[in-house]
């Protein structure tokens, strides 16, 4: 028996050695706690051990900082907890120093224009990481397309400007020359390259004031605030919405470069929180369903946790059914995925799940 | 989609099962997303969550409850501030703030004591001292020692830091630690231990500046 107990006690050793370090922060069960009492009792070397790791939490235990409470030091373990408001309304009122270093919430609007408020505010707080960073200029960093990271809010600033002008905002940056009988493409084309021009042609600091207060009278104008107001239709990059709608796509391009430019800063960017995606899967499958028509044959598509659309022709059985993710479909909308990568669900016809995955990608909105 | 917080996480003095910690990134990544979105009543449900760990982790280090409320509000400012700083696919709120609140106050003493060593020892501070004898010698040398190895604590790699805070700060067991953590238990054990060695070879050694010996 001995022989037995002596194996046991050699793997009892290897394995409470990590055990012992567990028990010196009492990060252990009380069974495993007793097992290594009694493992202390004949082993020395994990006897030595101990005592130098106890001795070590025992330090860790004594506060390091004297305190300057009225009546001397405060023991660690007596919390009074401040209200979570009190800490939280000194990060928005300026207590002490910290509103310096702090940021805006988003913009106070109607539902309709919240979710593009959100996604200014994402990427709002994204640009002070575009930073000069052992001394070269992050601006400069390459992000999508041939644009860099000026370049790209450049083209957002461009992008917005069609509703800005819409909603009577005035345009921050010089206007293209008139051209006669052009299509919005051509304009829409020719303007963004005029803006991207003209923003690289001074600092980058210049080009982030621009688009900063152009989204800020944007969500100023009564449009943003009433919802009644930004029901009327209007006209623009090709799409006939009610305005409510137009800020969605604004906030849609915004979000999908947000996340261009993360991805070209080392940066993750989060999808926008749950009622704010719902918002923009919506629109795009209304408009991915206009796309379609009646003429293409009849799929039964879901965007998981949000909603399920007969796209097509309005007949039953459908001829096939196809599940995307919300923000794969974003993606996907947003010409960030490709429709045969595209992580998707399907079954049935597959001429028609691939109609409607390209069709998705060829929405061309960005 | 939405998930909700749970409120009764808010208890982070060590009873919490590792069932619970399962439910945790999605709800970090609910929180994170709705911070980066400009959602200023996020803040206060993570302060919420996570204020009382962090108050008890720098009133820990400080013993000093003016320094909680600068060390707490400097927490959640750089939180809310520089939302991107965290990252929800690679480690939990919990650790990020813990180790955060961790360094700030190890910050603080740091500062105290350059402060308390620059200043001319003048009669008004003599006077100020309390009545009662100061503590036996030990009691400054343990407090010295207790500051080189938080500020050694402050140093290891994230990859031990963040399994020690789980275990001495906020009190789990290692398995726990290692379910929230998303680790093997055996990895989550030897990482305590080579932190804790660690710690303690500092105790014997100068502090050495260069890291990076992974657990």
């Amino acid at each position: 028996m001995s022989t037995h107990d002596g194996q046991d006690d050699a793997d009892d050793h290897d394995e409470l050695r990590d055990l012992v370090a567990a028990a010196a922060f009492d990060a252990v069960t009380p069974a495993e706690r007793e097992r290594v009492t009694r493992h202390l009792g004949g082993c020395a070397e994990c006897a030595a051990e101990t005592d130098r790791l106890r001795e070590t939490v025992r330090l860790l235990d004594v506060p390091p900082g004297e305190g300057t409470g009225p009546h001397g030091p405060a023991p660690w373990w007596s919390t009074e907890e401040s209200g979570s408001e009190d800490v939280v309304a000194g990060l928005f009122h300026g207590r002490r120093h910290t509103w310096r270093t702090s940021r805006p919430q988003a913009t106070e609007v109607a539902a309709h224009a919240a979710v593009y408020a959100g996604a200014v505010a994402a990427l709002t707080a994204l640009l002070p990481h575009v930073d000069v960073r052992w001394g070269y200029d992050r601006w400069k960093v390459p992000v999508v397309h041939d644009w860099n990271v000026q370049a790209t809010l450049a083209h957002l600033l461009a992008a917005d400007e069609q509703l800005a002008v819409e909603l009577g905002v005035e345009p921050r940056v010089p206007p293209s020359p008139a051209v006669r009988d052009e299509t919005w493409e051509a304009y829409w084309n020719r303007r963004t390259a005029d803006t991207i021009r003209h923003e690289l042609a001074h600092a980058a600091e210049l080009t982030r004031h621009a688009w900063q207060s152009q989204t800020a009278a944007l969500l100023a104008t009564p449009e943003a605030h009433d919802a009644e107001r930004a029901a009327r239709p209007v006209e623009l990059m090709g799409m006939r919405l009610p305005v409510a709608d137009h800020f969605a796509v604004r906030a849609f391009e915004t979000w999908i470069h947000t996340d261009d430019i993360g991805r070209a800063l080392g940066l993750h960017v989060p999808p926008p929180p749950a009622p704010h995606l719902e918002r923009l899967v919506r629109l795009a499958a209304g408009v991915l369903g206009q796309a379609l028509g009646p003429g293409t044959p009849p799929v039964r598509f879901t965007v998981t946790g949000i909603g399920v659309w007969t796209l097509g022709a309005p007949a039953v059985p459908v001829r096939a059914e196809l599940a995307l993710e919300p923000v794969d479909f974003c993606f996907l909308a947003g010409g960030r995925r490709a429709p045969d990568t595209v992580p998707h669900r399907a079954t049935g016809d597959a001429a028609a799940v691939r109609d409607v995955l390209e069709r998705t990608a060829s929405l061309a909105w960005l | 989609m939405v998930v909700p917080v749970d409120p009764t996480d808010a208890d982070t003095d060590g009873a919490a099962g590792a069932g619970r910690a399962r439910a945790r990134p999605a709800a970090d990544a609910e929180l994170h997303g709705r911070l980066v979105y400009g959602d200023a009543s996020a803040l206060a449900e993570t302060y919420a969550v996570y204020g009382g760990l962090v108050r008890r982790i720098a009133l820990r280090v400080t013993r000093s409850p003016a320094a909680v409320e600068d060390i707490a509000q400097e927490v959640f400012t750089e939180l809310w501030s520089r939302p991107y700083a965290f990252d929800a696919r690679r480690g939990s709120l919990r650790t990020w703030l813990s180790m955060l609140a961790h360094r700030r106050a190890v910050d603080w003493v740091r500062h105290e004591a350059r402060h308390r060593k620059a200043a001319p020892a003048d009669d008004s501070a003599l006077h100020t001292l309390p009545d009662a004898a100061p503590g036996p010698v030990e009691t400054v040398m343990d407090r010295e020692r207790s500051l080189l190895l938080h500020s050694a604590l402050a140093e290891l790699p994230p990859s031990q830091r963040e399994v020690v805070h789980l275990a001495y700060f906020a009190g789990r067991t290692y398995r726990e630690a290692a379910a929230e953590l998303g680790i093997p238990e055996g990895t989550a054990k030897t990482r305590l231990r080579t932190a804790l060695r660690r710690l303690a070879e500092t105790l014997a050694d100068p502090p050495e500046p260069s890291l990076g010996r992974g657990a």
